[in-house]
């Protein structure tokens, strides 16, 4: 049982595994093989980047981890096997941030929106108020938010309610698709701050680069489905011939590093 | 860009605001039922009405130019439909008219002194299906998404446009920007689900009523019921 249950790391220390994926992959139906043979593991608490050219496959990698997307192999999530018997629960563990929150912001007020992941989970309507408030309170939002609706916020505004949408849920694992996108530098610069305080294991899909520099410890290349490097950020992120074959650059503070 | 033009009003904190959204939805039904039942000759019934419309336009403190603003917007429709029904004569013409006039003003009033989310949590507590009241709560949410989309898909055209094209080609672009339209609303309501699905949907959409029954609820439903029984009794 130990050894299904933990797996060790290079120092040979007992490590706890939040996301276990062997050899995945996954077409689209139209026959597009979008992964190819990924192999990802993922310690609780780290903080993983996948960074990657557009249409590498990286929200889609991030939909199986909640198993809206099912590939050829199952994937572990805390130590349960992905399956449609317990989708529910692994739900409720695995949170993920889309990229565009008025794809994930559907109900009419912003406290229904809040409140609907809680109320799926069976929390009772009576805690649900005090649910939603911590989850703005979190993402430095006012109370008095809760009664707009999401198409009267900005951007910026959006985002986190989208975020606190999904901290309600108390997740254990976040998933975050581009989440700096469009955000202009303040709300950029609040987002990483937000991130950076949150105590759950992090896969961020992104191509801002100096975001994953702030905020995650292990960079993940995808490119056309496939896992090209994995490692730690620093190192990967100044790789200049690695970045520059996947479409990708070495960010301005790790340029101004190398400089003489 | 901001957009409430269906609800502006809706968010003040008259004492015809904070009634529970079931009380709204069935006392302004019963109004609406005694307006329709007034016969075309009892005038004294006509005005007593009018002034009941007043009394409620001025509990809820919503700006009567603005419940003007939207009556002529809306008036010309119904008007079409008084001045298609000749045989009435002058005096049910006018009637029609004056139906016509209280009917709006209530409905503007029950829409701007409701959330759309607290009529739409209403009928859900009435017993309406559930599928209907969630797609009405998507429609409203993505109305104005959808505007935004065709709005900027319109500066796009307009961005790339020299003078003015053929009729023929005008229409065959409009359709084109249509299709483009509704083939990115499907893709959005996959993405929709897909957001859903995450946050541990299941087929049941529950909601949290924000407001509870109270007495001014009974006191508001009492007094709209004995004005209504009283002008029909009046007869």
């Amino acid at each position: 049982m130990w050894a299904r249950r933990f797996g060790r790391d290079e120092r040979g220390k007992m490590t706890e595994y939040a996301i276990r994926i062997t050899r995945l992959n996954y077409s689209y139906p139209d026959g597009t093989r979008a992964l190819q043979e990924i192999d990802l593991d993922v310690r609780t608490g780290e903080r993983v980047a996948i960074v990657g050219p557009s249409g590498a496959g990286k929200s889609t990698l991030l939909l199986h981890l909640n198993g809206v997307l099912t590939g050829s192999s199952p994937i572990k999530i805390a130590n349960l096997n992905l399956e449609r018997s317990n989708l529910q629960q692994i739900r409720s563990k695995v949170g993920l941030l889309f990229q565009d929150p008025n794809d994930q912001l559907f109900c009419p007020t912003v406290f229904e929106d809040i409140a609907f992941g809680p109320l799926n989970l069976g929390v009772p309507a009576e805690e649900i108020p005090a649910r939603v408030n911590k989850a703005l309170r979190e993402c430095g939002l006012e109370q008095s938010i809760g009664s707009r609706s999401s198409h009267h916020l900005s951007l910026g505004e959006r985002r986190r309610v989208s975020l606190a949408a999904v901290l309600a849920m108390e997740p254990a694992i976040l998933g975050m698709d581009e989440p700096t996108s469009n955000l202009d530098p303040r709300n950029r610069k609040r987002l990483i701050e937000l991130v950076s305080r949150l105590e759950v294991t992090l896969i961020v899909a992104t191509h801002d680069l100096g975001f994953v520099l702030d905020v995650c410890s292990r960079t993940v290349v995808m490119d056309r489905g496939k896992i090209w490097a994995d490692g730690d950020a620093q190192t990967i992120l100044s790789d200049t011939r690695l970045m520059e074959e996947h479409g990708l650059e070495v960010p301005l503070p790790l340029k101004a590093e190398t400089r003489p | 860009m901001r957009h409430n033009f269906i609800d502006r009003y809706s968010s003040l904190d008259s004492p015809l605001h904070t009634l529970e959204s079931r009380t709204k939805l069935l006392a302004f039904a019963i109004l609406i039922v005694g307006v329709l039942s007034i016969p075309t000759d009892a005038e004294a019934i006509f005005f007593s009405y009018l002034f009941a419309a007043a009394v409620l336009m001025g509990i809820s403190q919503i700006p009567l130019g603005y419940i003007m603003k939207r009556m002529v917007v809306l008036l010309p429709f119904i008007m079409l439909a008084a001045v298609a029904a000749p045989w009435k004569g002058y005096a049910g013409f006018g009637a029609l008219a004056v139906r016509a006039v209280l009917c709006l003003i209530l409905l503007i009033l029950l829409t701007n002194t409701t959330r759309f989310a607290e009529l739409l949590c209403g009928l859900r507590r009435f017993g309406f299906p559930q599928i209907v009241v969630i797609n009405l709560g998507f429609l409203y949410r993505y109305l104005f998404v959808l505007m935004e989309e065709a709005m900027r898909m319109k500066q796009a055209r307009d961005c790339r446009r020299v003078g003015r094209a053929p009729l023929t080609e005008e229409l065959r672009i409009l359709s084109s920007m249509l299709g483009t339209l509704l083939i990115r609303s499907f893709e959005r309501a996959e993405r929709m689900h897909s957001a859903m699905l995450s946050r541990g949907y299941s087929g049941d959409f529950p909601v949290v009523a924000p407001r509870r029954f109270s007495w001014h609820d009974i006191v508001f439903l009492a007094g709209t019921s004995a004005f209504v029984g009283a002008t029909i009794w009046a007869r």
